[in-house]
């Protein structure tokens, strides 16, 4: 409808048809303005198409094979098949959705051998993080080699916009996003921020080599123990 | 530029030089990648260079301290010399043909840069120079390639305590010298020195020396890397989260120009700022740690005997008080710790109240400070200031101290918190403060007034530099600039006073002290971004 008054205007060229001109204030004009058909204001050939997709997936879910659906149903345990269906539908929360690898979750800070925090405290991700979310006061390490540690590490999720600036910023490979959950739902404000404490619990070993290069230096990393390091360790994804 | 008294310094960079005078035995003129430059005679290709625009990397070379040519960082070929030379050392001579982009010195200066870097960790994440390294910046600048050493980096000490306040990391050291220079010929004592040869040479303290002196801390601005770190400053900040404010320190009558290093309202470092009239390029560790106090016990609501009050109330009971007091009763003490426009404003309310004399409080002199650097032992910054103005407003002035100073005084107006050695008595004292001590603790009316790192102002230094502070974020809580508290004041006991800006204070001010009537007011500064600043190593 709307397109068909800009094709309108396109074809005379020359703009809105212009009335009257104000004597006083000539860039005050009175135009016309063109009015939608009556046709296309009754929005009935529109109502009919869209009934009409809406009928045609009514009729194809009704009618799928019930091998597909009993399968769908089982909790827990996503079907990667079902999307092969055109069932949209989500079965929440028996049945949750696969996020894709490079899904930004909340955030968690790996660890050392010792389970000791990677985090040097460059303030490389509160630089560049463009929402100001991330607090780190910075403090000695008791380990000479390591020099530097965060003593604060916070990160308030209801700033953060999960652009993931933080993660491409860590020469350590200390800050992830990599668990698959989202920010919690919270009923106080503060209890949305982040701690050192909440993020190490999350977070696992990494070896990536400390302020590596190149393109491939965190994928150097045997990563210990069985999980890897995009499955998060509880539950489904989306899961608390 | 800083100051409102000292000529404008020469341009860094930019325009063409002028075309130089005939038989002009002072100057002399050479050509610098094809561009002409006439400079004073003895300058050196370096600092000839610089003022063309075109900054040569180096090191060791500092213009405050004596050349030594050891880190041929700064390398170029002079015609006719089959070598090349190190600009900082190579004195300028007439019609000498100088060229710093050429292959054989561009090339000489990556090498020795990448030879520089062979040894030093590169820790930048975790250094404390990271955003104001000059290896950092030129690295990225010059070279921004791969190690193309595999053999391991030598290890020497990491976190070496050299004394009180610095702590040294001997792997990021690159041997410039720089430090040992600035003990030597900025403090005058020989505490640090090179030990080892080669590669294994280390930076250590002499033999039965620590680094301890009074300019201790300008070997951690000199360092071109990370390797000599403050305590006081070390892991607290990174520089690039910094804003830098011109201002002048108010630890001594000195008057050493800084800059203000602080984020959110609050300060994390003072550092000198260069003026050849005043401190060159240096400043004592006492006067960097005066930034503490700005957070210290300050007063930041306006109190009548001790209870918050609003500014209202409470200049209206100091307004009652004066008046109660009636001519005879009321005393006025200036302070030789607030800015010229704070004072200035007070001693125009005395002289409104019919006064001809005020107090003038300050600090005790502490004569063990002076040295014949820049401590002296007057701790005052403004001493000279305030009796400038007193002299120029006819109030003749006496020290608060003094015996009977205060006899038949019922209320004393002070500025600031300091009054030392002041028998109070019975007499009911209104301060306008900036921190609740001193006679502000029993003071009847206390108005919060703003620290010197939150007043845009001027305050005037032994030597009659009248030198320009701005504020480097706005005072705490209801504190309002000394020279606007005074106004409320004087409002409040029918007094007109019509300013609303410190300039238009100034303005006044200059025009009635006819030693300054030439001074005009600098421009409030825009704190400067240190993201944004480059190296400043």
């Amino acid at each position: 409808m709307g397109s068909s008054h800009h094709d309108t205007h396109e074809d005379q060229g020359a703009g809105p048809v212009i009335i009257s001109v104000s004597d006083r204030h000539p860039r005050s004009k009175t135009i016309q303005v063109v009015r939608p058909e009556s046709a296309d204001t009754t929005f009935l050939a529109a109502t009919a198409k869209g009934l009409g997709i809406t009928l045609k997936h009514f009729a194809k879910n009704l009618f799928l094979p019930l091998k597909k659906l009993s399968g769908r149903a089982k909790a827990g345990a996503p079907d990667p098949e079902r999307f092969k269906n055109d069932i949209e539908t989500v079965q929440y929360p028996e049945e949750r959705v696969i996020y894709p690898e490079r899904f930004r979750g909340l955030h968690r800070l790996t660890k050392r051998e010792d389970d000791s925090v990677r985090c040097v405290a460059c303030m490389c991700c509160p630089t560049v993080c463009p929402a100001n979310c991330i607090t780190i006061v910075p403090e000695e390490s008791t380990d000479s080699s390591i020099e530097k540690r965060p003593a604060i590490f916070e990160i308030d999720e209801l700033r953060c916009i999960a652009c993931g600036l933080c993660v491409e910023a860590c020469p350590c490979d200390a800050i992830r996003m990599d668990t698959g959950m989202h920010a919690h739902p919270v009923e106080d404000r503060a209890d949305a921020i982040e701690t050192l404490e909440s993020m190490l619990a999350r977070g696992i070993r990494s070896v990536a080599q400390q302020g590596g290069q190149g393109a491939n230096w965190r994928e150097t990393a045997v990563l210990p123990g069985p999980e890897k390091h995009t499955t998060p360790k509880n539950g489904p994804p989306g899961s608390r | 530029m800083s100051t409102t008294t000292t000529p404008p310094q020469p341009a860094a960079a930019g325009g063409a030089a002028p075309p130089a005078p005939p038989l002009d035995t002072n100057n002399v003129t050479l050509s610098i990648d094809g561009q002409s430059v006439t400079v004073p005679k003895g300058t050196n290709v370096l600092e000839a260079a610089r003022t063309l625009g075109n900054d040569i990397s180096a090191f060791c070379y500092h213009p405050g301290l004596p050349v030594v040519a050891q880190c041929r960082q700064c390398l170029v070929s002079v015609e006719k010399n089959p070598k090349l030379q190190p600009a900082c050392q190579q004195v300028c001579g007439e019609g000498m043909v100088v060229h710093t982009t050429d292959a054989q010195s561009t090339n000489a200066r990556r090498q020795m840069l990448e030879f520089t870097l062979v040894n030093h960790p590169i820790d930048c994440p975790i250094c404390d120079k990271a955003g104001e390294c000059t290896l950092q910046k030129l690295y990225f600048d010059d070279d921004n390639k791969d190690s193309r050493v595999d053999t391991p980096k030598v290890e020497k000490d990491k976190v070496v305590d050299l004394g009180p306040h610095i702590v040294l990391d001997q792997e990021r050291c690159i041997l410039c010298s720089r430090c040992i220079r600035t003990c030597d010929h900025v403090a005058g004592v020989h505490q640090l020195e090179f030990a080892h040869r080669g590669d294994h040479e280390v930076l250590t303290t002499a033999p039965g020396e620590q680094l301890d002196n009074a300019y201790s801390l300008n070997t951690v601005d000199v360092c071109p890397v990370g390797a000599l770190t403050a305590k006081d400053f070390r892991f607290t900040m990174r520089a690039w989260e910094l804003e830098a404010t011109p201002s002048v320190c108010n630890g001594c009558a000195t008057g050493c120009n800084v800059e203000i290093h602080h984020k959110n309202g609050r300060a994390w470092r003072l550092v000198p700022r260069h003026n050849p009239d005043v401190n060159a390029y240096w400043m004592c560790d006492e006067g960097r740690f005066t930034y503490h106090d700005l957070r210290e016990v300050r007063l930041a609501a306006a109190l009548i005997d001790g209870l918050p009050a609003g500014w209202d109330r409470a200049v209206r009971a100091a307004a009652d008080k004066i008046k109660d007091a009636g001519a005879g009763g009321v005393a006025v003490a200036l302070s030789a710790l607030a800015t010229n426009e704070d004072n200035f404003a007070l001693a125009k309310l005395a002289k409104s109240l019919g006064l001809s004399s005020v107090l003038v409080a300050a600090k005790p002199p502490v004569p063990a400070r002076a040295d014949g650097r820049l401590r002296v032992a007057d701790v005052n910054p403004n001493t000279a200031g305030v009796a400038e103005i007193a002299k120029a407003l006819g109030l003749a002035t006496k020290p608060a101290f003094e015996p009977g100073a205060l006899d038949g005084v019922r209320v004393l107006v002070v500025l600031g918190d300091v009054l030392p050695g002041v028998e109070l008595g019975k007499v009911d004292v209104i301060a306008l403060a900036s921190h609740e001590r001193g006679p502000v603790g029993a003071a009847k009316v206390a108005l919060p007034i703003a620290a010197w790192a939150e007043n845009a102002g001027t305050i005037t230094n032994d030597q009659g530099h009248v030198q320009r502070m701005h504020a480097a974020f706005p005072p705490p809580g209801q504190a309002l600039p000394g020279w606007e508290a005074v106004t409320r004041l004087a409002h409040a006991a029918g007094v007109t006073m019509s300013w609303t800006h410190a300039r238009e204070v100034f303005k006044d001010m200059t025009a009635a002290v006819p030693t300054w009537s030439s001074l005009t007011w600098v421009r409030e500064a825009r704190p400067l971004a240190l993201r944004f600043a480059g190296s400043r190593g």
